[in-house]
């Protein structure tokens, strides 16, 4: 959030916050990778915002939060040496499908883009082996084993291909067969399925859902997805397109602000360049806490998800106590430094908002008898600010 | 501001417009409501319904084993603990079906799976499914609404059809004044006007039951009875919701659960009470509300090393309201011994937690078998117990 409020480049940041969401890990669902998630964001999402969408998910793929976020590290080859071993001491080891259903509904092709049940299982016995290393810690970390009794530190935890845990012979996938090569298998398939049409659909509705509208025009989206398929996903063309489509722009097409981008708004319009300390608390109360949400979908991303009669209340409230805290006496730093509060004409905050002349919003900011923090708190607090 | 009727026909009606179509089927005479109650963190329910009358209970409980002196007697070898003695209210008007042995259909001790599998109602974890509330509200027809009282909106309600939220927030710095500004920069939005209305509406309900202040003191009542207060003046209110999901977290008691005036026990006292409260001020609208309460899964069948009880698979649950057919304690006792126990440590499941909300969906909507499969997909195997309801 600290690098969302204070960027520079606050586009990138916007990305970051799509693609950290699609490709979604959960603490609460699995609380083992609380220390991982960040890391996860700093290391998968970020150094590919520009890149390829192939290597972002495989870099997704290959990150121990995401091994253990969708079970794929204790998925094992039914015929594998491991399960071999493991049956003679009268355990039955097997797949774990989650992972690997997850990677085809709402990673890449979507739930619709053409695949079957045995695509599934046969996805999941290409990827297994894939794993993280220091077994002990790696084991109670899958486990969720006493987290206190940590064995190594965070940075013990690395992807691992563990030959022994993987399903050997040919897989046949989507229709191609897949020759028996290890590791190479996963590479391979996750290859094909980032170039599959099907994705290059999937993520331009995604995409155009998110910046243009919650029902974008068919041809936005095909023209994203054209492009897409083009360029074999290289996210900064894909990028570059949605700046360039008029429909972003364009006034019929507003989008409600989910709550992590509407606080954003918020701190950056105020100047705030730092985040103000309970933000754990704020998101929560918005519902919508950083990696969290409550299904591998991630957080909806449309009016219907988030502008229910609660959720407006709740922003008119924080709205109001943010407002007051930024405009309100001083501030002390953490190096004890005392600092004036931030400096916010509220009639300039007309500005940042788009509404139509003659709205009451002009007369209410210009009405000097009603205290600044509280015509700030209009300003984020009321309609037009919750749309972007 | 204050067209309360008005505002709260907006709040299940304006919201409700742009539902998908929905399946008719007929409605039923008079108005069924269904109140769900989540217990998350998986509640200890030998702690909370003993089986005293099991031979191997005393042994294997230990110094957290009850006396059948201190319980609430419900015969056939079970008692309420006494945190849970609110409640012989309930059991002596006839309004208390107790079940126990109860699992969802998929082993998992694991928090999130098997609130998800509560919630979403199917056999297996599956990302991305919606809950069966929602579908429930999906199947019926004509006017009705969901609610959720939770800090987000809960997995069981989400879906396609739309549903009101209302979070038991402290509301401090919201003064007349200040809503009064924003009610008149929100008429200006068609978008989203409807909603602003439908909040102030439900922020004036809540506030009525006097529950900010009382939740701001936190009370003798604790933290549940205030939020089923409040709960329970918007099912009370016309055209409030006929599916409502509630939820209390604070039940994963992996350590001192104690015993009569413990922690575990004083929780079990603050649902009891919440219960309590929340029929009383239901008024009229009590004679057609069931409410169930259900946790994702029991504890561990025997102490932990901290005084505790650690996650485990089978536990208990409740069916209350006047539309239970009698009180009962609803059962296919497994036994604790160790032959009996599933995986040598839980109480084992003989009762999915589908077959009691399948049978009470049907008697409390008229629903025919068609329609819970509907709701809970995939579960045609699992028969609804249908003489739980009248």
């Amino acid at each position: 959030m600290r690098a969302r409020v204070s960027s520079a480049a606050p586009f990138a940041e916007r990305l970051v916050a799509f693609w950290s969401n699609h490709l979604c890990v959960s603490v609460p669902a699995k609380p083992q990778i609380a220390a991982l998630a960040g890391l996860y964001e700093r290391q998968v999402i970020r150094p590919h915002l520009f890149g390829r969408f192939e290597d972002m998910v495989l870099a997704s793929a290959r990150h121990p939060a995401m091994l253990v976020y969708l079970d794929n590290a204790v998925s094992i080859g039914p015929n594998s040496a491991a399960a071999r071993k493991l049956a003679r001491r009268g355990h039955e080891p097997g797949l774990n499908e989650n992972y690997a259903r997850e990677l085809l509904e709402l990673h890449t092709l979507g739930v619709h883009g053409g695949y079957a049940q045995k695509d599934v299982e046969a996805l999941a016995r290409i990827l297994t082996g894939w794993m993280i290393t220091g077994f002990g810690f790696a084991d109670r970390l899958v486990r969720g084993r006493d987290r206190r009794d940590s064995g190594g530190s965070d940075g013990d935890v690395a992807f691992a291909y563990q030959y022994i845990l993987h399903e050997p012979g040919d897989k046949r996938f989507l229709g191609v067969k897949y020759r028996e090569a290890g590791e190479e298998e996963g590479r391979r398939a996750i290859t094909d399925l980032c170039r599959n049409p099907s994705t290059a659909r999937f993520l331009a509705t995604k995409l155009a859902r998110h910046f243009v509208s919650d029902e974008p025009p068919p041809e936005t989206v095909d023209r994203i997805a054209r492009h897409w398929v083009e360029t074999d996903g290289d996210l900064a063309e894909v990028s570059r397109t949605l700046v360039e489509l008029d429909e972003s722009w364009a006034a019929e097409h507003r989008k409600f602000r989910a709550p992590q981008d509407w606080l954003t708004a918020m701190l950056r319009a105020v100047g705030a360049r730092d985040v103000p300390e309970p933000i754990g608390r704020l998101l929560q109360q918005l519902r919508q806490p950083l990696w969290s949400p409550s299904s591998p979908k991630g957080y909806g991303d449309t009016k219907a998800d988030w502008a229910d009669p609660d959720s407006l209340l709740n922003r008119a409230e924080l709205a109001r106590r943010t407002a007051d805290r930024l405009l309100s006496g001083t501030r002390t730093r953490p190096s004890g430094e005392s600092v004036r509060a931030s400096q916010v004409d509220p009639t300039r905050l007309l500005d940042i908002v788009d509404v139509p002349a003659g709205n009451p919003l002009e007369t209410l900011l210009a009405d000097d008898a009603i205290a600044a923090a509280e015509r700030t708190a209009l300003v984020f607090g009321g309609p037009a600010f919750q749309w972007r | 501001m204050r067209r309360r009727e008005f505002v709260l026909g907006m709040c299940a009606g304006g919201l409700a417009t742009f539902a998908a179509p929905v399946v008719s089927f007929a409605r039923v005479p008079g108005r069924g409501r269904l109140v769900f109650v989540l217990l998350r963190g998986g509640f200890d329910g030998l702690a909370a319904v003993v089986p005293y009358g099991d031979p191997r209970y005393h042994s294997l409980r230990g110094a957290m084993a009850y006396d059948s002196s201190d319980l609430l007697d419900l015969g056939d070898g079970f008692g309420l603990s006494p945190g849970l003695s609110p409640l012989s209210e309930l059991w002596d008007a006839g309004e208390l079906a107790v079940v126990h042995a109860m699992a969802i259909p998929y082993r998992t001790r694991s928090h999130f799976d098997g609130q998800a599998i509560l919630e979403t109602g199917l056999e297996r974890p599956d990302g991305s499914s919606d809950g069966w509330l929602n579908r429930l509200l999906q199947l019926m027809d004509g006017e009705r609404a969901g609610l959720a009282v939770a800090a987000g909106l809960p997995r069981s309600l989400s879906g396609d059809y739309p549903v009101a939220t209302w979070s038991p927030v402290e509301l401090g710095v919201l003064d007349d004044g200040y809503l009064e500004r924003l009610h008149v920069l929100y008429r200006a939005d068609r978008a989203l006007y409807d909603r602003f209305e439908a909040g102030l509406q439900m922020r004036e309900v809540a506030s009525n039951s006097e529950m900010s202040s009382e939740m701001r003191g936190r009370g003798r009542q604790g933290r549940i009875a205030p939020v089923m207060r409040a709960a329970a003046r918007f099912i009370e209110e016309p055209g409030g919701p006929n599916v409502a999901a509630v939820e209390f977290g604070g039940w994963d008691t992996h350590a001192n659960q104690g015993m009569a005036g413990g922690s575990l026990d004083r929780l079990l006292g603050q649902i009891a009470e919440g219960i309590i409260v929340f029929r009383e001020e239901c008024e009229e609208s009590w004679a057609d509300t069931t409410m169930v309460v259900m946790t994702e899964f029991g504890r561990t069948a025997r102490p932990n090393g901290t005084g505790g009880t650690d996650h485990g698979t089978a536990g208990a649950g409740f069916v209350i309201g006047p539309r239970v057919s009698r009180s009962r304690i609803v059962t296919d006792w497994p036994g604790l011994g160790d032959q009996s126990l599933y995986e040598g440590r839980d109480l084992k499941p003989t009762l999915d937690t589908r077959a009691i909300l399948k049978g009470v969906i049907a008697g409390v909507f008229d629903l025919t078998a068609a329609h819970t499969e509907r709701v809970f997909p995939g579960s045609d195997g699992v028969r609804p117990i249908y003489d739980l309801i009248v």
